[in-house]
Order: C-alpha cells, then structure tokens, then sequence
C-alpha cells in the first residue's frame, strides 16, 4: 500500500468541484441590475437621478424588512406564508392603541410583541405540531388576516401623524429612515448569518436537519426561533408602514407576499432550503424595485405589470431549481 | 479480545421498539479496550439501532450502560460524545449543502469571541484531513460535489475529529471500491494501534473477519453470537447471520 494520498484521490471531481462550486448567483444579480438599470435610464430620462432613486429604496424598504425574515426562515428550510398578516396584525394593534391614547411608543411596541406572539403559534404549529410549514402558515395567514379585520371590525383606523411618523415618513441626512432601518437590519443579518455559530447552523439545519440532531444542535428550538424571528422582522415592517400612511388597513400588504417571495427566491434562496444568502435578497429586492419603478416611468399598464410580476415570479422560481437540478451529481 | 482487561463500555438488556418493530430485544454486549468488533447481521437485524442508541440519536426503551465501570447514561448526542464515542452513520448524515470544514466541525465549531472562527475551522480541517492521508479538492467545497468516496472521508474524519476512543462505524466501506476499502481497513487497523475500540458493521464478510478481532452477530433484534474471529470462518458466519445454525445464547427464531 502506498503512503502517499491515494487515499480517496479524484482528478475527475476536483474538477467537478471547481467549476460547479463556483457561485454564479451575485456576479449574475448584479449584473442583471446593471442591465436593467442601463435598459429604463435609456427609456426614460427621470430613471437616472438621485429623487428616483432614493423612491426605489422608499419603495422596497418595508417588503425588505419582511424578506429578511423570509429568507431566513426559508435557508433554514422552513416557509412562511403569514408574513404579511402578521405585518398587518401588528400595525392594527398598534394603530388601535394610539387610537385609544396610548403613548406611541409602547403601542409601537406591544404591536411588536403581538407580531412574536402570532411568531410563537406559527412555530408551535411547524415545530411542535410537526405540520408542513406550507399548509401550517397558509392556514395562519388566514387566520392573522382575519384577526385583522374583526378587532378592527373591517374599518381603517385612521391616527395621523404619531410618534412613529419619523419612522416611515422622515429623512436622514436627505435618505428615507425606513430604508436606513431596513439596510441597517440587512447589514445585521449579513454579518450575522455568516458569522455566528448560529447563523451557521440555520444554513446546516436546512441542508440536513437529521445531520444537525444528530451532532446535539437543538434543532426544533431554533426552528421555534425562526418563525419568532420573522415575526418580529413583519411587525417592525407593519409598524413603519403604518406611521407612513398614518393608518392600519387591515387589508395591508395584502398580496404583497407574491413580491416578497420573488425578490427573496430571485436572490438565490432555495425552497428546499440550506442556499441562499441575505445579499443576494438584497439585489433581489432592488431588482423587483427597478423593474416596478421602470415599468411605472415608461408608462406600462398597471395590469401588465401584474403579467411582468407573474413572469418574474416564474424565472425565480424556474432558476431555483435549476440551480439545483442543473448543476449537481 | 483480552478477558482480563475491564470493559470500555458495557451494555446491558438493551431493548428498543420502533411501533410494533422490537428493533432490539435484551442485548447485552461488551466493547474492550483496543478491540476491532465486526457487528453482523441481515437488512433490519437492528444494528444501525444499537448503534444510534449508543450514539445517543435514538433512546432506548430499556437497557444500562457503564463506561470504565462506571454506570453512564446515553440521554443524548451530547453524551455519548461525553463518553468518547464518535460515529460515522450509515447514511453518513452530512450537510450537502455545507463546506467539507463545516461538516467536519458541525456542531463543535470552533469559536472566537463568541464567533464562529472559520479560519481556524478550515486551518484544522485541512491538518486533520492531511494527518489522516485524505485527498479532497479543498475544504471549502461544498459535500454535494464530492464523489461518493470522498463524502465517506469527510464523515470519517468528522468521527475522528471528535477525538473519542470509541469508534462507531456503521458501514463505511460501503460506497467504496476496492482500493479505497483498502484504506479504510488500514484506517481502522492504525486506530486500533493507537488503543481505540472500533465496533464496525459491514456486509462484507470475507472483509471482516481479515480487519475484526471479535465477531458479533445480531439477528431479529437479538444478540445471536459472539466470538473471536480467529476461532470461525465464513461458513459460521453465515450460518449465523441466516439463522442456519442455532444461537450460542438460546435466543429463539421469532414467531413469524
Ligand atoms: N426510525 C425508525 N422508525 C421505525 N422503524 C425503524 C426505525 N429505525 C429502524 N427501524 C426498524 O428497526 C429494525 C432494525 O433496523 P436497523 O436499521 O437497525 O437495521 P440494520 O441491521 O441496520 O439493517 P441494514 O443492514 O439494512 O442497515 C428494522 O425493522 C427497521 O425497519
Ligand atoms: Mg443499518
């Protein structure tokens, strides 16, 4: 027997490795947005200035909030489709309790508190229940937009400007704060997915949640996080949306969860869990936000930007599973 | 086998049912220092059960366990790890989707500052895999595009890694050709030299009597036979592991 490293020596898949772990996903996003950025300044002489831009980052700063815990939830293999219920839920409480005179602050904060613990009973029900998180959240969503509408007996509540209006309406340094806080978020989960030993595990949970237990990581309690965690991410989204309007709608971001999915799925998150990266949602969003405002300043049709949004949606989900199918084994 | 010598690990009327399955009913065995155990028996004889109990995956309904004499309880995986047992499971239980040095370090990853230091993780990663002669493209690869073979090297680092001494092997030569076997046996051989107890499950018994010292054989969830490979040839074996020949210790064929 020789010492040298015959031992499980392969030419063939070093190869293999080298190309395919290659990740084309950011260099792709990025320049796709270069593309489609050089594609609308072209059609349109607003598309290239700085009060078009920073209305880019306006628009995408509150589903950004939600896609950060969107993506999270989804790179550890779970799912949530009750995101924006719970937005809307915590904006409700909310905006009710201001209504009733309490100081802004705390409700704004009891309206985050509502949002954990409608987080708490979609994690009890993925995770303790061990029902699909597709049928579990779709069963909460209707259940949180409902309770959306009957404590607000099916009425706007209508505050004005409150102590939070600085949140969704304010500038800081002539940049909208609700962008500054969804970036700054952003830039936290960033640093916190690839550096902690918890953000770690989210990606291992994903990819094999048996191989995790396994090893002793406590896989169902971090689960449980997950959804917690998104759910505190859809309240702060809920919450800024509604200082922006001064009003809770029960009805808010009502189908919003189709662009959530397609910015989050576009920057390279896998349904199946395990891949995926939040700057890739990044340019996911910014993607979806140029398109929306391109199609807005050339004058497209509001119903064929629903046909725009449908195809999109299509090619996310279309290079999700190529992705994976194209690539591997 | 050294008879003198007190037992590493001790079990005893290990039992454990899965439903109506009785996977594991009343086994007692012992693992001494230094030993290579070759663990025999059919498809669902219940030997990935006695070892996911033993490494703290599965609980068993019934059973004690000592380490060095001492009685022990296997709650956990963090027990067993506790208890120096490393395993390397049958379906090697690693993160496709992960670096070869996360698969390696899951779950023990080293840490600065409360971080997850990946310097140091891929810098161990690396030392280990050199140290223990196996060639992977880089450790930051992703496990999903190594070839069959190379997966095996990264789960069987990930056991050795752990630094336990003993060692679990839940039939790890089984995507492997003939060369690369070959390796795996001399792996097991020099971590029998360095003093480690090696409990290993193959199907292949003409592989298992040339690297075990002692052969065990399970069958229908029960221990059906014990002894020292140099005292049986194949034949035994088989006879065994089929039911053919009678248990050495009275268990009886269940009532089908
Ligand atoms: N998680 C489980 N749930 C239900 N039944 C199980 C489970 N794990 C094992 N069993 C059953 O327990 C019995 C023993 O299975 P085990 O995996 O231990 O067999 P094995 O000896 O490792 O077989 P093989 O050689 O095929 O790997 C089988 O009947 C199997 O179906
Ligand atoms: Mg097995």
């Amino acid at each position: 027997m020789t010492t040298r490293p015959a031992l499980f020596r392969d030419p063939a898949a070093f190869l293999t490795g080298f190309f395919k772990n290659r990740d084309w996903t950011i260099p792709g996003l990025i320049l796709t947005l270069i593309l489609l950025m050089v594609f609308f300044g072209a059609q349109s002489e607003f598309f290239w200035s700085v009060s078009n831009f920073l209305n880019i980052g306006r628009s995408i700063s509150i589903r950004g909030v939600i896609a950060i815990g969107l993506t999270i939830v989804l790179i550890s293999g779970g799912l949530d489709l009750s995101i924006a219920a719970v937005a809307a839920v915590a904006g409700m409480v909310a905006a009710m309790l201001i209504d009733a005179g309490m100081n802004g602050i705390p409700a704004g904060l009891i309206g985050l508190a509502a949002a954990m613990v409608l987080g708490a009973v979609n994690g009890s029900v993925v995770v303790r229940l061990r029902i699909n998180p597709i049928i579990a959240t779709l069963a909460t969503l209707l259940l949180f937009r409902g309770m959306a509408y009957v404590v607000s007996g099916g009425d706007n509540i209508v505050i004005g400007v409150n102590t939070w209006a600085f949140l969704g309406r304010g500038n800081l340094f002539g940049v909208p704060v609700a962008l500054l806080v969804m970036l700054g978020i952003m830039a936290a989960g960033i640093l916190f997915m690839r550096y902690s030993v918890l953000g770690n595990y989210l990606y291992a949970i994903g990819g094999n949640s048996e191989a995790c237990r396994n090893v002793g990581v406590k896989v169902d309690r971090i689960r449980f996080g997950t959804y917690m965690g998104t759910a505190l991410l859809s309240g702060i989204a809920g919450v800024i949306l509604m200082s922006q309007g001064g009003t809770a709608q029960p009805s808010a971001l009502n189908g919003a969860e189709l662009d959530i999915f397609t910015s989050v799925l576009l920057g390279g998150v896998a349904l199946t869990g395990g891949r995926g990266s939040l700057f890739g949602t990044l340019l996911g969003l910014f993607i979806v936000g140029v398109i929306t405002n391109g199609f807005i300043l050339i004058g497209l049709q509001i119903y064929w930007q629903d046909v725009a949004r449908g195809v999109i949606l299509i090619v996310a989900v279309a290079l999700d599973s190529l992705r994976r199918g194209g690539g591997y084994r | 086998m050294t008879e003198t010598k007190q037992p590493l690990l001790t079990m005893r009327n290990v039992s454990k049912a899965f439903g109506h399955v009785q996977a594991l009913i009343d086994v007692d065995l012992d693992v001494a220092p230094g030993e290579v155990m070759g663990l025999l028996g059919d498809n669902g004889a219940g030997k990935s059960t006695l070892i996911k109990i033993l490494s703290g995956v599965y609980h068993a309904d019934e059973g004690e366990f000592t380490r060095d004499g001492a009685p022990a309880a296997i709650a956990g995986p963090g027990d067993a790890q506790a208890l120096g047992i490393a395993t390397v499971y049958q379906d090697l239980a690693l993160v496709e989707t992960r670096a070869v040095a996360h698969n390696i370090y899951l779950g023990r990853e080293p840490r600065r500052w409360g971080m997850l230091s990946r310097r140091k993780m891929e810098k161990d990663a690396e030392t280990l895999l050199k140290n223990l002669n196996i060639n992977l493209p880089s450790v930051k690869v992703d496990v999903e595009v190594l070839s069959g073979g190379q997966r095996q090297a990264v789960a069987i680092s990930r056991a050795l890694a752990q630094g336990g001494d003993i060692l679990l092997l839940d039939e790890p030569t089984a995507a492997l050709g003939v060369e690369q076997t070959e390796q795996v046996h001399h792996l097991v051989g020099s971590m029998r030299d360095q003093g480690k107890s090696i409990i290993l499950i193959t199907h292949d018994l003409s592989d298992v009597l040339k690297v075990a010292d002692r052969i065990v054989v399970l069958r229908q969830g029960r221990l059906w036979a014990d002894a020292r490979a140099a005292d049986i040839d194949i034949n035994q074996i088989i006879g065994w592991i089929t039911g053919a020949l009678p248990s050495r210790f009275g268990a009886k064929e269940a009532q089908a």
